[in-house]
């Protein structure tokens, strides 16, 4: 299946969950993810099902004024 | 005596807000947070940048080292869509529910767009978050966004990292006056310390800073001065200015006053 993540395109053996794209990703915390533009919440991850097409955004903590 | 600044509920003793962009480096972030002592700073949410010195680990971590109350804002978006998303991942991440609100409606002065933070405002306040929304000075502006459930106002001096400072005093002023008991904190377009100081001697309650500080040579020593400035402002405004006056009036006592009578009264005359 077929994602976007970050803006960038993203190949991923299917049917992953968003807890599984997060594990690939190894991440530092903390973060916040969106799904299609909508916050998935931390609880939510294991149960989120990722679909081709998705788009996923991924932020950090940053600078800010 | 102690001066609190009170802002939904929690209290500040400090009344500056001090943003951490644009900083040399996280090290010099932190100096400038223990130089100011602020009451909040502002933070962001960013796409993680391979080596990027602002959005990296080391930012974080210093930055939840220094303790201090964040203020996670909404910088850079244009819609309502945007600023609502935003918000919600930001309080995901920063666990907070306060909200430096930002709609942007003009990429060149980086102006609020008046429409769309009121109703990202309604939004979010609906939603449980605190809402402290970067706004204009335009009065009716504000009270829609008191009407929608914001408890505190953040009206510019000028469009942001100009460091012009208040740029329509009057307008200012008059939001003062017509709001006396919202906090109003002056954000952007502040540039020098006397600025900060000017806007706590008419009566805001705090005002927040970041280009001013970071971007000077010396970001330490500005966040210093910045703070002295906004103390002396806010001492200033509470001692309560005397009127100011046309005419002269001597400060020092006329009673008493040597060679009394003399030459110096009729020199005086013809002079004036």
């Amino acid at each position: 299946m077929s994602l976007t993540v970050n803006g960038q395109e993203a190949q991923m053996p299917d049917p992953p969950t968003l807890e599984h794209l997060l594990a690939i990703l190894h991440l530092r915390r903390p973060y916040a993810v969106a799904r299609n533009e909508e916050l998935v919440q931390r609880s939510e991850y294991q149960q989120c099902n990722l679909m081709d097409g998705d788009r996923i955004e991924i932020v950090h903590p940053s600078a800010g004024g | 005596m102690q001066d609190t600044l009170r802002l939904y509920g929690y209290s500040f003793s400090s009344r500056i807000l001090l943003g951490s962009a644009r900083y040399e480096s996280p090290m010099l972030l932190v100096e400038a947070i223990n130089a100011a002592g602020p009451a909040m700073v502002t933070v962001a949410l960013r796409r993680q940048i391979q080596g990027g010195l602002q959005a990296g680990q080391a930012f974080w971590e210093v930055l939840r080292a220094t303790n201090r109350a964040l203020l996670p804002n909404t910088a850079g978006c244009y819609t309502v869509k945007e600023a609502v998303n935003t918000a919600l991942m930001a309080r995901e991440v920063f666990e907070t529910d306060l909200l430096k609100l930002e709609v942007i409606g003009d990429d060149q002065n980086l102006q609020p767009d008046p429409f769309a933070l009121v109703e990202a405002a309604t939004e979010l306040v609906k939603q449980g978050f605190r809402v402290l929304p970067y706004c204009t000075d335009d009065f009716v502006l504000c009270r829609r966004l008191l009407d929608a459930g914001c408890e505190v106002l953040m009206p510019w001096a000028a469009p942001i990292g100009t460091g012009q400072g208040p740029r329509n005093p009057k307008a200012l002023r008059e939001l003062r006056d017509r709001l006396p008991d919202v906090p109003l904190i002056v954000d952007a377009g502040l540039g020098l310390p006397s600025h900060a100081c000017q806007v706590m001697e008419w009566g805001f309650d705090g005002v927040l800073v970041n280009t001013a500080v970071s971007r000077s040579i010396e970001p330490v020593r500005m966040a210093t001065a910045f703070a002295n400035a906004t103390r002396a402002g806010r001492l200033g405004y509470l001692a309560g200015p005397i009127p100011v006056q046309d005419l002269a009036t001597a400060s020092t006592p006329e009673i008493g006053k040597p060679f009394w009578g003399e030459a110096s009264q009729s020199a005086a005359k013809v002079t004036a």
